[in-house]
């Protein structure tokens, strides 16, 4: 039963999970998060090194 | 399966499942390439802070500086002597509150070692538009060898708070091409 | 003989005290955010150059109170209420000794208002890194001492709780993976502390006269205690992440040995990443740059990379687990985005993700370090860790906070429900316009880049005029989002309408 001003979580706390749940491989799946995870590993990578190659542009320093 | 606001029930310390371990190895993975990135670049890249570095009395800097600003000094801008130094020498850049001296006219393609330090606080030079930054620490001497890849009238920004004039600090330098007429030439007063 | 209270929503027994501990850090919190918040507003209107609103004395001076009562009061207030929630509350236990809690808030806010009192009097216009040899009065050096010994009492005092909670068995088997990130945080702040210590005594003694500093050792220690005590926000904003999942949509724990095992890797390397404040700096050699930044090749920024994939694995988990099993994404689709506490954490990790930790891993490389070090790059960075990251967590759980401990409804709450998305989005184009502008070399700390009156001129590039434009309207909108949160949480603390227990 929904409240006003209150958030959901605490009036309708999320249903507790039976004692055997994500035991099984194929409930243990999380392949949204994979992609999204990969997305970022791919971001990382390319702002990494377009960096490498704007320092490989200024003066020559050591 | 618990939460994170549940204690875990019985044995915790269990393998991973493929997901997890498939992240973890990828991850890992690139932290190597992050941490072999440093010394390859050391090795084969143009840029590294390294320097000469050593101690130096602020008083002794300005000594040395000054000494240099005789030897070299060509002209005079703003008040700042502008100084021409031969390509391949040591050459002297003091930070004090608030400004950069000497001017400075190198050459472009000539390697230098550029002398940093402070006579008072923690300055920021900050080599504009190039975007070369390094901290210049009152007692220490950094001692950069650099090589001008572009000609241009470049400033020197402070980029660490030094005070109430900290925006006032504006620095020169100046890069000739390699196939300019040689010293004399000192720009006039701005 | 502790009474306890039972939570309707949880279940967990309370201590009268743990609730009260936790809103009065938490108030102090807020009231620390308002003045942080007040102050960013006036120097974020000055560095927009159109507008260039404070003379050059004020706007070092607001920068200085900006820092100190964002990333030292609202923070570690915050923090101190988030020990009181995992050691007592998440464990159903009393307060090991709640008068020294008392004592320590005491003197933590002592401290505060010294240092404030110095600042606005303008007798510290040192920035919130007050470099030796710039000086301010032995005052302000006093209360910073002060209030990082209040927060190392509550901190041993959390410890304390952990092994009353052990003593007198309030909960079985190991302690739950939010209490337990929180035990690292605290462990990290006793680091911190320590470096705090080692660096805040020998200055207040200079300051006095009595002793030398050198400038380059002072960077390095005050590094010790400025970069771990970020360390110590990231520790608690994963441990509150996996609390609001919790508490949000009732995401799992995927697997808690590698949590765990990440949280430890924190612990192990995370201080050794002050480094990267000192890439730039002629007092250290290569190798000593490149171990240390690379927090030993890495390993902390791998414990980041894990949580930042366990946390939203544990959410999708706990979604596929109650049905929300259509397609890749339909977990997310479906998720509460109009709980101000999920939305707040989804904004959370990824602004922290995606433009925190990947700016500040690439500019935390050594040579990287030269194209970004004191530009506008750097307050780009740790406004999308520390803001919209840590802060955005933290503002997330309280709209689960004041229902739960303050027992009070939240006012205005269609604010509430949009105030996350505004924050976030007003950080997000924030922190990018500042990254943009420091990559043309945009200086932080600095009234005033058209450099009127220097003895030579300097024009931006024609894009700096605008991306700082841009900077201006993301920051204002992201006050806009702040200014809801406070009117929100002061407004529920302080007349909101109390939650009845046989209603909830």
């Amino acid at each position: 039963m929904a409240m006003h001003g209150v958030p959901p979580g605490v009036t309708n706390p999320p249903a507790p999970l039976p004692p055997d749940a994500g035991a099984s491989p194929e409930t243990h799946k999380a392949t949204g998060t994979l992609v999204l995870v990969l997305v970022f590993l791919a971001a990382f990578v390319v702002y990494y090194f377009i960096n490498w190659k704007l320092l490989s542009d200024v003066w020559r320093v050591g | 399966m618990n939460s994170g606001m549940e204690s875990p029930k019985g044995i915790w310390w269990k393998p991973a499942h493929r997901n997890e371990k498939l992240w973890v190895g990828i991850a890992f993975a690139w932290c190597m390439v992050l941490f072999a990135m440093m010394p390859l670049w050391h090795l084969r890249g143009g840029q590294n802070p390294s320097g000469i570095r050593g101690k130096v009395e602020p008083q002794a800097f300005m000594a040395r500086t000054q000494e240099f600003i005789r030897a070299y000094q060509v002209g005079t801008e703003s008040g700042i002597p502008v100084v021409e130094p031969p390509p391949g020498s040591d050459i002297y850049l003091m930070a004090m509150m608030w400004s950069w001296q000497p001017v400075l006219r190198l050459r472009k393609g000539a390697e230098y070692t550029l002398h940093l330090s402070s006579l008072d606080l923690n300055h920021g030079f900050s080599l504009a538009p190039v975007n070369l930054n390094f901290q210049v620490v009152p007692g220490y001497d950094y001692g950069l060898r650099v090589t001008p890849t572009a000609a241009g009238d470049f400033r020197i920004i402070c980029n660490e708070f030094c005070g109430i004039g900290h925006h006032l600090m504006l620095g020169r330098v100046i890069v000739l091409d390699d196939q300019a007429p040689g010293a004399g030439a000192g720009g006039g007063g701005q | 003989m502790t009474r306890f209270r039972i939570c309707p929503t949880t279940g967990l027994k309370v201590d009268p005290q743990a609730d009260a501990l936790i809103k009065a850090n938490a108030v102090v919190a807020t009231v620390a955010l308002l003045i942080g918040g007040v102050s960013a507003i006036m120097v974020l209107l000055t560095r927009w150059q159109a507008v260039h609103l404070l003379p050059a004395d004020w706007f070092y001076r607001l920068l200085t109170v900006h820092g100190m009562n964002m990333l030292i009061f609202f923070i570690l207030f915050f923090e101190m209420a988030v020990l009181y929630f995992a050691g007592a509350v998440l464990l159903n236990s009393r307060v090991a000794a709640p008068k020294v809690g008392w004592a320590a808030f005491g003197l933590m806010v002592a401290g505060m208002g010294m240092i404030e009192w110095t600042m606005f009097t303008g007798q510290a216009d040192v920035l919130f890194t007050s470099y030796v040899p710039l000086r301010a009065t032995s005052w302000y050096y006093l209360g910073v001492i002060l209030f990082a010994v209040g927060a190392l009492v509550v901190t041993v005092l959390f410890f304390a709780t952990l092994a009353v909670a052990k003593r007198e068995r309030t909960y079985q088997g190991s302690m739950p993976l939010v209490t337990f990130g929180a035990a690292t945080a605290a462990i990290i702040a006793v680091i911190t502390l320590g470096h705090g210590a080692a660096i805040y005594i020998p200055t207040y003694l200079w300051s006095l006269g009595l002793m030398k500093v050198d400038p380059e050792v002072y960077r390095m220690v005050w590094w010790g205690l400025g970069h771990s005590s970020q360390q110590i926000n990231v520790a608690a904003m994963v441990s509150v992440w996996y609390l609001l999942g919790a508490l949000t949509v009732g995401s799992v724990v995927v697997n808690e040995k590698i949590s765990r095992t990440a949280f430890v890797l924190y612990v192990l390397f995370i201080s050794m990443a002050s480094a990267h404040h000192l890439l730039v700096d002629p007092g250290f050699s290569p190798s000593w740059k490149i171990w240390n930044t690379s927090y030993a090749m890495y390993l902390a920024v791998l414990a980041s990379m894990i949580h930042g994939f366990t946390v939203p694995a544990g959410i999708e988990m706990g979604q596929r687990l109650r049905g929300f099993t259509k397609g890749m994404f339909d977990w997310l689709r479906r998720a509460p985005w109009g709980d101000p506490g999920f939305s707040s954490l989804i904004f959370s990790i990824v602004v922290f993700g995606f433009v925190g930790g990947i700016t500040g891993v690439t500019f935390g490389t050594e040579q990287i370090n030269i194209i970004a070090h004191n530009t506008l790059r750097v307050p780009g960075h740790f406004h999308a860790t520390v803001v919209s990251g840590t802060a955005m967590a933290f503002m997330g759980v309280t709209y689960y906070v004041i229902p739960l401990i303050f027992r009070k409804r939240l006012a205005f709450y269609p604010l509430a429900r949009i105030q996350p998305y505004l924050f976030a989005t007003g950080m997000l184009i924030f922190s990018v316009a500042m990254t943009f502008a420091g990559t043309f070399g945009v200086p932080r700390r600095h009234w005033d880049i058209t450099f009127a009156n220097a003895p030579f001129d300097l024009e931006f590039s024609p894009a700096v005029s605008l991306v700082m434009g841009i900077m201006g309207l993301g920051g204002i909108l992201a006050a806009v989002g702040g200014g809801i949160y406070i009117l929100v949480t002061v407004w529920s603390v302080f007349l909101g309408k109390p939650l009845k227990e046989r209603t909830v």
